[in-house]
């Protein structure tokens, strides 16, 4: 008897384990709609939780660099978790729309955007533009004694050496998008053989594309290469000595955009999200954060890099996009592993 | 003949059979088949074929040896200084009677309810290129690079110490002091007795100690990701190639590369610690401090105990100070907008990271020591396998088992992505080996005559387990509990790869604000959470006194 009590003590305490499992599955929450954003966290909370607001409709959502949205597309194919792939470079969403991951959706907002701003069949709809810029730390500039960088080839003088700081192509969105210019505007091998120097005058490369601007501002490295709004925002913006350059002999763009996720639990609401972001209201939130939003009758704040003040590399995405696993292999190859 | 009767032993005792075949399924469906996926995985090319092309790049280019080496060193520097500290630490708060004790046990364990990578960047704010010391005290007079090697050695040791402290810590107190008695009683000098019973009687928690934090190191990747600068490691490398251009197959061959390492050690540690036995505790009571030394090294202790408290409380001092500036760096104005943003935008991160490490806490701290008792005290057919696969998930690096974990529970028949389950059982098997390892290394403490007299007057296994297995491990137990809900507070790499909107956590938010070198809001974060883990920490020590032996047979 007392054999059988014990028995049954050692069940019990399994069928309350058990217990708590199914529980812990059976805790199921409200339609949502499931989001990977590559904008900064500080960023995407704005527009989502305006989103929000007008709609009604609740976001959860994941921040990760471009770079990491699309290997987790890739690895969520058969089972796709989230709904919507907000914001990060253009070429980004491309690369998965040629990998099947996305599916399209023509937004009635989008109607007035430029062919160039968004894909012919829909995979991808932009919503603000974005250039290159040198993020540089003012005091160290000074105890250096040189300028501020205004061209590829300023980086490589030797006073950076060890002092740059950028994101690996792979990772982020942005440093994919430095990379694809440097192609764009040298040739390929020639921006290879570029890389190849500058690989040398960086101190290490981060994740995430706009991680290096407080960098810089922390003096942790002299230079950083990011977006301009960026570099504005969370570097001259906050109060750190930063001061923003861009190259002059022609420096990479992106369009931001944002697309729907093929076999996502939520497609209209994400079509909801969409146009709701093309929207003149929801653009103006952009001032932000510096950005350039793409609707016309948007705000947009003073200090603010357009692409009209500054010499831009012309990109063809649809190419860098198809290429970006050939490209990305070279640079781990002969740059990221090279000697 | 040996296994038939091993076989008929099972099913004689029909709880330990049910209890057998459910701790096997487990393992099998969230220890094993996650890890074969991932090795299949690796051994598949772009277009799903067989090849071995990811093995032939890691031996022919040396762009993959070149981690794996660099991770060895690393891992075995780390290792070795932090069990010496962590003995060191365990030692004095066990053995002798200094002053402080409290504060050196609770400054110690800092470095294991935080994030990780919180100890990078106060090493960073302290010793970077603009850091406090190396730019503002020292004006730069010395070319301090904190990016690499040193820095990583540095801040891993800090980090993971406290690890071979704890679990060193519960080993030491098992110790009778009888026999530490015994020897002085006998003629034998302080110092001798340390050498010839003490250290001796240590030695399987020493050298386990060395193994965790061996393990920790290779598989950190917090640490590294901030601030290895080019000294690039397997962790990193895996990671990066799995998240950031999602080459699994590269990426689960450099993580299998890391794996080899660790099993060779954990192999070699087992062969090498059965040829000894360690039963000290025999059914006595114990007490303790009888190893009193001497003032001028008892001077010594105090001084290295300081000197690392010190340390740990300047570095996170210096981050805790920064969680209250504006612009850390910029203007030092204090406010408490940080903290203001982690309550408007994080709380719901807190919330979640908190039930779902309070679900998955007992849970694996349960099943930790059944699975220690199993395989400590019972003889089945694959009982060292057993063991050796309950403590998998620890040698495998965190981003690996979350690819896994991706792999295997996103397709039928196991839908598990994009809810609660899959990062509760992360929490759950990613914490395993904790709890088995206390338990195994305590069991290993106890005498089996003890329970072989429980069932020699007739109590089932079950029985033995619970009245009198159970209560001479609970130290062990409640330990397991705190390192299971800790770990799962503060994990990173695994989950990283399974949280979704509906359930996040606080370190995903912190490492994106990290990421971003949003400092002073990770500092932020971090503090909430080590708050948090504070008190979890205050609670289960007193648990722990209130369940322990010693109170039971004090009363």
């Amino acid at each position: 008897m007392g054999k059988f009590k014990e028995v049954l003590g050692v069940k019990k305490a399994t069928l309350l384990l058990l217990g708590v499992l199914i529980l812990a599955t059976l805790v199921i929450s409200a339609p949502v709609l499931h989001m990977y954003t590559a904008l900064d966290v500080n960023e995407a909370k704005i527009y989502i939780e305006a989103f929000e607001k007008a709609t009604g409709i609740k976001v959860d959502w994941v921040r990760m660099s471009s770079g990491e949205v699309l290997a987790r597309l890739e690895a969520e194919r058969n089972n796709p978790r989230a709904s919507i792939w907000f914001g990060g470079p253009a070429v980004d969403q491309i690369a998965a729309k040629n990998k099947g991951l996305l599916e399209p959706y023509k937004s009635p907002n989008a109607w007035s955007l430029d062919l160039a701003f968004k894909d012919y069949d829909g995979y991808w709809t932009g919503f603000y533009l974005g250039v290159i810029g040198f993020a540089s730390n003012t005091k160290q500039l000074e105890e250096l004694g040189v300028e501020a960088p205004t061209s590829w080839q300023d980086l490589l003088k030797p006073e950076f050496k060890g002092r740059i700081s950028v994101a690996y192509p792979y990772t982020s969105g942005t440093s994919y998008t430095i990379l694809a210019g440097l192609i764009a505007l040298m040739g390929e091998d020639e921006a290879f053989d570029y890389y190849k120097k500058l690989n040398k005058q960086i101190h290490h490369y981060n994740k995430s594309g706009s991680a290096c601007v407080t960098q810089v501002g922390l003096g942790e490295v002299t230079v950083g290469i990011a977006f301009a709004h960026d570099v504005i925002k969370k570097g001259v913006s906050k109060g750190y000595p930063v001061k923003l350059t861009v190259p002059e002999d022609g420096t990479s763009y992106e369009i931001g955009a944002m697309s729907v996720i093929k076999g996502g639990p939520e497609p209209e609401l994400a079509h909801k999200f969409i146009d709701w972001m093309l929207t003149a209201e929801a653009q103006s939130l952009m001032k932000n954060w510096y950005r350039v939003p793409l609707n016309p009758d948007a705000e947009v704040v003073e200090g603010a890099v357009k692409i009209t003040d500054v010499n831009v590399i012309p990109l063809d995405f649809v190419y860098f996009g198809q290429q970006k696993d050939r490209l990305i292999e070279r640079w781990k190859t002969e740059i990221q592993y090279g000697d | 003949m040996y296994f038939t009767k091993q076989l008929k032993r099972i099913f004689n005792e029909p709880t330990l059979f049910i209890t057998l075949l459910a701790v096997w399924l487990l393992l099998g469906v969230f220890v094993i088949y996650p890890i074969v996926m991932v090795a299949i995985t690796s051994l598949k090319d772009y277009s799903g074929h067989f090849s071995w092309n990811t093995y032939k790049m890691l031996f022919t280019k040396v762009y993959f040896r070149r981690p794996l080496i660099n991770s060895l060193k690393l891992g075995a520097t780390v290792a070795s200084i932090g069990t010496v500290v962590g003995f060191i630490f365990a030692f004095a708060i066990t053995r002798v009677n200094i002053p402080g004790k409290k504060i050196f046990t609770t400054v110690a364990t800092f470095p294991i309810v935080s994030p990780p990578f919180v100890i990078a960047l106060a090493a960073i704010l302290l010793f970077g290129r603009n850091g406090v010391i190396t730019h503002d005290i020292l004006k730069d007079s010395l070319k301090i690079d904190i990016y690499g090697f040193g820095g990583l050695s540095l801040v891993e040791t800090l980090a993971y110490f406290p690890t071979a402290f704890l679990s060193l810590e519960g080993i030491l107190r098992s110790i009778n002091p009888a026999l530490e008695e015994a020897s002085l009683s006998m003629g034998y000098s302080k110092w001798r007795t340390f050498w010839k019973v003490t250290f001796p009687l240590s030695m399987p928690g020493i050298f386990s100690a060395w193994l965790l934090v061996f393990a920790q190191s290779m598989a950190d990747f917090g640490n590294p990701m901030i601030i290895s600068g080019n000294y690039q490691v397997l962790s990193v490398a895996a990671y990066l190639e799995i998240t950031g251009s999602f080459n699994l197959s590269t990426g689960s061959g450099l993580a299998i590369l890391l794996l080899v390492p660790t099993i060779v050690a954990f192999t070699l540690q087992k062969y090498w610690l059965s040829k000894k036995s360690y039963v000290t505790v025999t059914g006595k009571p114990s007490s303790m401090g009888i190893l009193e030394p001497k003032k001028s090294v008892k001077a010594l202790f105090t001084v290295i105990l300081l000197i690392f408290t010190a340390t740990i409380l300047m570095f996170y001092g210096t981050v805790f100070y920064g969680s209250f500036t504006k612009l850390w760096g910029v203007n030092h104005t204090l406010s408490l907008e940080n903290y203001k943003f982690v309550f408007d935008v994080g709380l719901e991160y807190i919330k979640d990271t908190i039930i779902l490490a309070a679900i998955a806490t007992p849970i694996s701290g349960i099943l930790g020591m059944l699975i220690a008792y199993l395989v400590a005290r019972k003889e089945f057919p694959g009982r060292r396998f057993t063991e050796a696969t309950s403590l998998l998930t620890f040698a495998i690096p965190g981003t690996v088992v979350g690819i896994g974990y991706l792999l295997s529970f996103n397709n039928k028949p196991f839908v598990l992505t994009g809810t609660a389950a899959i990062i509760i059982l992360i929490f759950i098997f990613r914490n395993l080996p904790v709890g088995v390892q206390n338990g195994v290394a305590a069991l290993e403490q106890i005498d089996k005559s003890i329970e072989e007299a429980s069932l020699d007057m007739g109590a089932s296994s079950a029985t033995t387990f619970w009245k009198v297995t159970l209560p001479l491990i609970t130290p062990a137990f409640f330990s397991g509990l705190f390192f299971t809900f800790v770990k799962s507070m503060t994990a990173i790499s695994a989950v990283i790869f399974v949280v979704s909107g509906s359930w996040n956590l606080v370190t995903v938010a912190i490492l994106g604000s990290v990421e971003n070198s949003d400092l002073a809001q990770a500092a932020a974060y971090s503090y909430v959470l080590i708050f948090i883990v504070i008190i979890m920490m205050f609670l289960l020590r007193m648990l722990t006194y209130r369940f322990s032996y010693e109170r039971k047979i004090a009363r």
